[in-house]
């Protein structure tokens, strides 16, 4: 047991706790106990009159409020938990912005190779896929009954210039 | 990391275009000897894309290479040579036009100009050239964007 300090005795005798040998020690300590006790009335007084008119107010929806706590908390909770990488990856990715950037993308690449496509069509109706004759000729001197016809062979889109009336060679022209 | 994806996914397409359209082709040109033999040999590899058509042109059966060259080429700037015994095919390229190479062919006999053509290569679309009668058969000239 350790000794109480004046303070402390003091606060108990307002609150009336002291008892037994205790209160006879300390009222012996007072210088006066008239003026003690009557500070004590005093405090007792100030006391009751605060009790009376400051009081904890009632909550008239406690039930509400403690709802709204409840589930703030439970956000919080929910919002500190890390989410699974499936669910980030997908949610990120699948999102109006990158759907948007997706397809305008898309549309970007398609209208590019479009243009390319077209590019390669000749203006003129004749396929660019094709190779072109721009001319042919052969020596009329060396081959004067000589003709020249150009067509397409379009199966394996192939261009054909066919020479009839060359001068026909002897078999041994065929040596490698 | 979605959109440096994304970004990175798109560099890598253009660049791979970029490259594809960049890259040298290789121009193969023949002579070839069109001829009807009994038990015809394999047509060569380089025809065999077109064997049907060039056997539906000609109506002959056997197709042997007498002559060739491969040319790879760069700028488009080039010309080479195919050679046999008695003809010679020589090409100049003098560029590209779009999808074309603009090729002048010259077909000698030895040292006679036979024919000459000027042409756009499509490198979708060989060119074949009907030459001389030889002996039973028949030479033709191919060019083909390899």
């Amino acid at each position: 047991m350790f000794m109480k300090t004046f303070e402390e005795n003091w606060t108990a005798w307002l609150d009336g706790k002291l008892t037994g040998k205790e209160l006879d020690e300390f009222k012996a300590s007072l210088p006066d106990l008239t003026a003690a006790e009557l500070e004590k009335e005093n405090a007792l007084k100030l006391g009751n009159l605060l009790r009376k008119r400051i009081g904890v107010p009632e909550m008239t929806n406690a039930e509400f409020f403690h709802h709204q706590l409840r589930s703030e908390i439970e956000r919080e909770q929910h919002a500190a938990a890390p989410a699974p990488a499936g669910d980030t990856v997908r949610e990120t990715w699948w999102s109006i912005g990158r759907l948007a950037w997706t397809g305008a993308a898309s549309l970007a690449i398609f209208a590019l190779c479009t243009f390319f496509v077209l590019r390669d069509k000749d203006s003129g109706g004749q396929s660019a896929y094709l190779t072109q004759i721009i001319n042919a000729r052969v020596d009329p001197a060396v081959s004067p009954d000589a003709t020249i016809s150009i067509f397409e062979a379009k199966e394996d889109k192939v261009t054909v210039v066919w020479v009839d009336g060359l001068q026909s060679l002897p078999s041994e022209y065929a040596a490698k | 990391m979605n959109r440096r994806f994304l970004a990175g996914f798109l560099a890598l397409t253009l660049a791979l275009g970029l490259l594809a359209s960049a890259a040298a082709e290789t121009v193969w040109s023949g002579l070839v000897m069109a001829d009807n033999v009994p038990e015809p040999t394999p047509i060569p590899a380089e025809l065999t894309k077109l064997e049907s058509t060039l056997k539906q042109l000609f109506g002959y059966n056997q197709f042997q290479v007498i002559g060739q060259s491969r040319k790879t080429l760069g700028t488009g700037d080039e010309d080479w040579l195919a050679a046999s015994k008695y003809f010679s095919l020589h090409v100049d390229s003098r560029g590209t036009e779009g999808a074309s190479y603009l090729l002048n062919l010259k077909l000698f006999q030895e040292q006679k100009l036979l024919l000459e053509t000027e042409a756009r290569l499509s490198k979708r679309s060989p060119l074949v050239i009907k030459g001389p009668q030889v002996g039973a058969g028949q030479l033709v000239l191919l060019l083909v964007v390899e």
